[in-house]
């Protein structure tokens, strides 16, 4: 049984463009636009315009959302932040960034000694390749016998503020020689750590930029065959023309 | 070997296995992200929105009992945070334009098929849709979007939007009619099915 279509019935008309409706709706309605040009040219626009639809694509993103870990609160991320592209900005800000930090805690770490002081005395038997590269790359201001002189110095005037006891003092002595021991010990490293993180920075810059690089090696290599073929055709057609030009008439 | 369905990878989720939630994230992550850009229009919201709808399907896993498909339900919670977006925003859509063609970019786009006319055209024309859309209501909006693009029935879609589907019909037929005249009336004209004689 053939169903019956009311002219202006665009709830049918939409059922029949998405291919939603029962088969005897649809040759109800195919009958009816072969004799009612209105609808035709209805449904022949609204078919046209959902064509037009499909060329709005979503630009694309670097998803890769995943959920990290069930026991720490369940979070979800993007995964491996750093093969997303860093700006320019934020890779100088975070190479400033580590190296201040670096400095001030060898600043702290090494009482009055300065920053020199406290690259310098990086012994070269340390098996830690990047705490050597730092302890190359800068010049020591201050020899040893300096230092000695200055501890010697300290400790006069120590003595000369505080008479102590000698069982008092031999217990000093041996908590200064702790608390320096300490003291070094913390140096080397938060020294390691520093070289650790400019290393691992420097890698990821570098392999950005490679992967940069690439990126744009790439586009160009394809903007620049476009080119090429566009220039070619271009050439044939003006070809064409002369030798069509230049035939006898 | 046979790729496990969402079912599976649902029940295996819901057990604990926290790879195959991983795994359902990497099948929907791109319909769902493309479903935020769509509705609300901007690429970094439509990021943060999909992010927000995985991690609100994983917490709620446990009392997803499979009485609708877990694409319909994710498509739902998507559709929420939409809304939820929109209405945080209090305005309309704001598409995002670019500032000027860029060869390179488009080059590096298209594929060595397409030239660059038919490029600039085919981004012309994304970009007028774009607006078009951005135009029309929320409802008839939404009803497009899933229709056209995630190739929903009229039922589904009427069941995520919550009303008839006599009422999704007609927001589509509106929608539709409103986008036709915004094209015209911004040049593009509809393509011409042409006899070849």
């Amino acid at each position: 049984m053939t169903q019956k279509f009311e002219c202006g019935d665009n709830a049918a008309l939409v059922g029949y463009l998405y291919d939603e409706c029962e088969p005897s709706e649809r040759r109800a309605i195919e009958a009816h636009l072969a004799r009612c040009a209105a609808c035709a040219a209805e449904v022949g626009a609204l078919s046209s315009t959902r064509l037009q639809l499909a060329a709005w694509t979503p630009p694309e993103s670097d998803l890769g959302f995943r959920i990290v870990s069930e026991s720490r609160s369940n979070v979800i991320r993007p995964k491996q932040w750093w093969h997303r592209p860093l700006p320019a900005w934020a890779q100088a800000a975070a190479a400033v960034l580590i190296f201040g930090v670096g400095l001030s805690l060898g600043i702290i770490g090494g009482g009055e000694r300065d920053v020199t002081q406290s690259a310098e005395v990086v012994p070269a038997s340390v098996p830690d390749a990047g705490a050597r590269l730092i302890g190359s790359q800068l010049t020591p201001a201050v020899s040893r016998d300096d230092l000695a002189a200055l501890e010697q110095r300290v400790r006069a005037e120590m003595s000369q503020m505080r008479p102590v006891t000698p069982a008092v003092a031999g217990s000093e002595a041996q908590l200064l020689a702790r608390v320096r021991a300490l003291i070094d010990e913390s140096e080397q490293r938060q020294r390691r750590e520093l070289a650790l993180r400019t290393a691992e920075l420097m890698r990821d810059v570098d392999a950005q930029r490679q992967y940069d690089f690439a990126r744009v090696q790439r586009a160009l290599g394809q903007f620049e065959g476009q080119t090429g073929l566009e220039f070619q055709r271009q050439r044939q057609d003006l070809n064409n023309l002369i030798r069509v030009s230049q035939r006898p008439q | 070997m046979t790729t496990a369905t969402d079912e599976e990878l649902v029940a295996r989720a819901q057990g604990g296995d926290v790879d195959s939630f991983n795994q359902l994230i990497l099948r929907w992550e791109r319909p769902i992200y493309a479903l935020a850009y769509r509705v609300i229009g901007r690429e970094e919201d439509a990021r943060d929105v999909s992010q927000e709808a995985f991690l609100r399907a994983f917490r709620a896993l446990p009392a997803f009992k499979g009485q609708a498909k877990f694409s319909s339900w994710l498509y739902r919670i998507a559709l929420n945070l939409c809304r939820d977006w929109i209405r945080k925003q209090r305005r309309a859509p704001v598409q995002q334009i670019p500032e000027g063609v860029d060869p390179v970019e488009m080059a590096s786009e298209g594929g060595p098929v397409e030239s660059i006319e038919e490029l600039v055209a085919r981004k012309e024309l994304s970009e007028v849709v774009s607006q078009a859309m951005a135009q029309l209501p929320e409802e008839q909006r939404t009803a497009i979007i899933l229709k056209e693009y995630h190739g929903m029935t009229f039922q589904e879609i009427a069941d995520l939007q919550g009303c008839p589907l006599s009422t999704v019909k007609t927001r589509l037929y509106q929608g539709l009619t409103v986008l036709r005249r915004h094209l015209e009336r911004n040049g593009q004209m509809a393509p011409q099915l042409v006899k070849r004689s």
